[in-house]
């Protein structure tokens, strides 16, 4: 055996362990507390706060709605659902990309001892870090808006891989952009022949109905 | 509601090497552009109106940075501009040495223009000096005028802001002198550019501004 003259060290591999057992310990402690927690990401500007006060509308009438917003920075986000009646807490990464494990269970402790039995976590707007990052959630949601083109899945795959919902937004723009729903699906079952796609529109509401009992029946 | 900080270590040690190429692209007559946006805000179409426009007066060249794919250099190619992809193989930013890895692959000896498209994300790539002359970012119309309270660094970074999809306007609730006005106080030096790529509304007044630039870097 020749002498060893160097170590090699797989930082990425180390950090991902790290959070690996934070994300553990987030869903001991979700499971502990009776929480159900969803992972919500997107592009900025895709609508996921548009998206929760939707759901804070309707789904917040029989159950009590925790959010945990995270954000670069400032807290407009967590203002405008707190408006529409849900416990926020906000979560400022500092800078940082994504949410881990770590922080995930931080905002998570924040409610305290009695904590929303249904949280959803708003992560930073951005389709390429927080798909690494496993926060310990039970499901996780992402939105492509119109917008932004039916070709995303192509680019952004490891996020298009992990949802397990998936939710077509702004579709009352349709008209301007040309975003085909059946090239979507072509681009999009490769990597992902399961989740399901919900078209619709938060801002008219059209579309909301099928997904909003669909979440229903997934976080009941 | 509470506000928590979840700091984490900053990482940006390649300012030295992006400033080593900075000055060799400068002797070779190259002058880069690092062009920043989120996902689906238009970055190629942008760069294909630009290539259009100005292909018979400069000579430009692009490099697609994606996690994965080709279909931003394949568009690129069939408008006959010197194009090459760049796999950043997951990784959410372009930093210095990987932008000088792929201009060693480039066959543009210069003088010229070189786009660098970065990965479509609002956070990580205005952390990273990539030894670019100019930093160019869009901001599309659907993704709201809000996008300077939650992304500031992006916004301080650059030079230049493109506002896009203007001709979507009417569909979206944008305010134009908001969104200039909360960018402004971020970085007061910034220029400020709204425009259509897809219709061309617009596109005169950054592409002289790009013209004036590349003059003044040539005759510097």
């Amino acid at each position: 055996m020749p002498e060893k003259l160097f170590d090699i060290i797989s930082v990425r591999a180390g950090l991902e362990e790290e959070n690996e057992k934070y994300a553990s310990v987030v869903r001991a402690y979700c499971a502990e507390k009776g929480i159900f927690l969803v992972h919500l990401m997107a592009s900025p500007g895709a609508g996921k706060t548009t998206l929760l006060c939707r759901i804070l509308d309707v789904l917040g009438k029989d159950v009590e709605i925790g959010i945990l917003e995270a954000d670069v920075d400032s807290d407009v986000d967590a203002q405008t659902v707190t408006a529409h009646g849900a416990r926020a807490v906000q979560l400022h990464t500092g800078g940082s990309c994504h949410m881990d494990g770590r922080m995930t269970l931080q905002g998570l402790q924040a409610f305290g001892d009695d904590p929303p039995k249904l949280v959803f976590l708003e992560n930073v707007g951005n389709l390429v870090c927080p798909a690494e990052f496993d926060v310990g959630a039970d499901l996780a949601l992402m939105i492509l808006s119109v917008p932004e083109g039916d070709d995303k899945p192509l680019k952004y795959p490891l996020m298009f891989t992990v949802a397990e919902c998936i939710v077509i937004n702004k579709i009352d723009t349709a008209e301007i952009f040309d975003f085909d729903l059946t090239a979507f699906a072509k681009n999009l079952r490769p990597l992902n022949p399961s989740a399901p796609v919900f078209p619709l529109s938060a801002k008219t509401g059209e579309g909301m109905e099928p997904f909003l009992s669909w979440l229903k029946g997934r976080t009941a | 509601m509470k506000i928590i900080e979840v700091n984490r270590a900053a990482t940006a040690a390649n300012d030295k090497d992006a400033e080593l190429l900075r000055a060799e692209l400068r002797d070779r007559g190259i002058f880069l552009l690092n062009l920043m946006s989120a996902a689906g805000s238009g970055k190629t179409t942008l760069l294909s109106r630009v290539i259009s426009d100005l292909r018979d007066r400069v000579p430009l060249g692009v490099m697609e940075a994606d996690l994965a794919s080709d279909v931003d250099a394949v568009t690129i190619e069939n408008l006959g501009a010197k194009s090459i992809q760049v796999h950043t193989g997951g990784c959410c930013h372009m930093d210095a040495e990987m932008t000088r890895e792929a201009l060693r692959a480039f066959s543009l000896e210069g003088p010229g223009i070189i786009f660098l498209e970065n990965v479509g994300n609002l956070i990580c790539p205005a952390e990273f000096d990539t030894g670019a002359h100019k930093k160019v970012m869009i901001l599309s119309v659907p993704e709201g005028d809000d996008k300077p309270l939650k992304y500031p660094l992006m916004f301080q970074e650059s030079d230049v802001l493109l506002i896009t999809k203007t001709d979507a306007l009417p569909y979206f609730d944008f305010n134009l002198s908001a969104a200039s006005r909360r960018a402004e106080a971020l970085n007061p030096a910034i220029r400020i550019f709204p425009l259509s790529a897809k219709t061309g509304e617009g596109m005169e007044a950054f592409e002289e501004w790009l013209l004036s630039e590349w003059e003044a870097f040539l005759h510097a």
